[in-house]
């Protein structure tokens, strides 16, 4: 049984932000696959405000390299937009894993985003495109990094007068990009842990390499000591091993010691190598 | 309390929901449209299936108010017990529905993957039912259903 609530369903983002401005506790809803399911867990909750008809937060647009996602695009539409499989194909391959049909047919990036959920699988490559989020009050616009967007497990720094309007990221040409994962099946599944990566190599060597691990750590990160090592290396075993070390070491300084490393951290060495040698 | 308005099954129709209301139970108790279901209610078993704008949705996570001006399917769309569509008479005929709990999600979600693929390979098909459950059948009678329809159906928006 859901909260007993009220919603509105504002159709501009002008009306969504004064809605948001004068309510103070509303939930902003958008697929509503994360947030009903925490609801029928016994979140509480007096107003809602579906962002689902708000005019232009479900627009994808495409300028000179960069690429602008509305946060109501769902999932199902960055899998299959053939243009982010050519620009951000890291993206669209993990959007593709999310949960089912129904569930990219229902869910957002942004809500992805919001919900911050250590797991979720469009984080990872939405950090090696270098991610930054439009977030808008009724009386300011402001723009944040996805790094800094994502405080804690579960917790970004989304105050409740805010939206989401836009996730902005640039193309990568010339690079190799993908997206791996592990889970317990196939479908319907809960990432146990993901690799995004994007990498330019020119002639046997390494001039720019780009790596996030997701599901290992509270939230999703970049070892940017690694992609610090690798820059200019020569592509060859040793190198990858050690830079391979490198990102389980990173790992371990984040989170301590874990039980669940004795799987975890074979499996990412095992992702990592792959992405790295391709 | 909102008005909404939508089409049920190719016909218009309309009328008041909770704030809160899933269209799960709009479909069930204001319609009387018992094919949809409530099996997890937290959108993993796709017993609760629909289809919106052609693609499935689980109406168990879908709040009634957001159907408002949109195009809503469920099984009784397809056929009836008298008129079969071909996708229901392969499911009969290759034994693919047992106890039927999952039946009416699993027809929908391959009506819409037939809809915009008239000829499905296998992973296309295991893809497009992957967010349906079924604890009877073991899939391989479903996919052999779905693969047969292909070939015999007109898949109408
Ligand atoms: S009842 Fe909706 S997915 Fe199970
Ligand atoms: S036939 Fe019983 S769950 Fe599928």
């Amino acid at each position: 049984m859901l909260p007993d609530f009220v919603s509105v369903n504002p159709e501009t983002k002008e009306e969504a932000l004064a809605f948001l401005d004068s309510i103070g506790d509303a939930r902003v809803i958008a697929g509503g696959t994360d947030l009903l399911v925490n609801m029928k867990r016994g979140e509480s909750c007096r107003n809602v405000v579906d962002i689902m008809n708000v005019e232009g937060l479900n627009r994808l647009s495409v300028n000179d390299g960069e690429i602008v996602i509305g946060s109501t695009v769902t999932h199902a539409a960055i899998s299959t937009i053939t243009i982010l499989n050519d620009m951000a194909r890291s993206l669209s391959a993990a959007c593709g894993l999310i949960g089912s049909p129904q569930i990219r047919n229902m869910g957002t990036v942004g809500g992805n985003l919001v919900n911050a959920s250590p797991a979720a699988d469009s984080i990872s490559p939405l950090l090696i495109h270098d991610a930054i989020l439009s977030i808008e009050s009724k009386d300011e616009t402001r723009e944040e990094t996805l790094e800094n967007f994502i405080i804690a497990p579960y917790e970004t720094s989304l105050k409740p007068c805010e939206l989401l309007t836009s996730v902005c990221i640039k193309a990568l040409p010339g690079y190799r990009e993908g997206y791996r994962r592990t889970a317990k099946r196939a479908a319907w599944a809960i990432s146990r842990l993901s690799v995004a990566w994007a990498i330019l190599e020119d002639e046997g060597r390494f001039v720019d390499v780009k790596l996030a691990i997701g599901s290992c750590t509270p939230m999703p990160f970049r070892p940017r000591s690694v992609e610090e090592f690798l820059r200019g290396r020569t592509k060859v075993d040793p190198t990858i091993g050690e830079a391979v070390v490198m990102v389980t070491e990173e790992i371990r300084k984040i989170t301590g010691d874990r039980p669940s490393f004795a799987y975890k951290l074979p499996v990412v060495s095992d992702l990592v190598q792959k992405a790295l040698r391709g | 309390m909102k008005n909404v308005s939508f089409v049920l099954n190719g016909k218009r129709v309309s009328c008041e929901v909770q704030d809160r209301e899933l269209l799960l139970h709009t479909l069930r108790e204001r319609f009387s449209i018992k094919s949809v279901k409530e099996g997890c209610g937290i959108g993993e078993c796709g017993t609760c299936t629909v289809l919106i704008d052609n693609e499935p949705h689980y109406s168990c996570l879908t709040l009634a108010s957001k159907v408002n001006g949109h195009d809503v399917k469920t099984v009784e769309y397809l056929g009836d017990a008298d008129h079969l569509h071909p996708l229901q008479k392969a499911f009969i005929e290759s034994g693919a529905v047992q106890c039927g709990y999952c039946t009416p999600g699993m027809l929908l979600s391959a009506y819409s993957l037939l809809m915009k693929n008239g000829n499905p390979g296998e992973n296309e098909i295991k893809e497009a039912i992957s967010g349906n459950l079924c604890r009877c059948t073991g899939y391989i009678q479903i996919v052999e259903a779905i693969r047969d329809a292909a070939g015999l159906c007109k898949c109408k928006s």
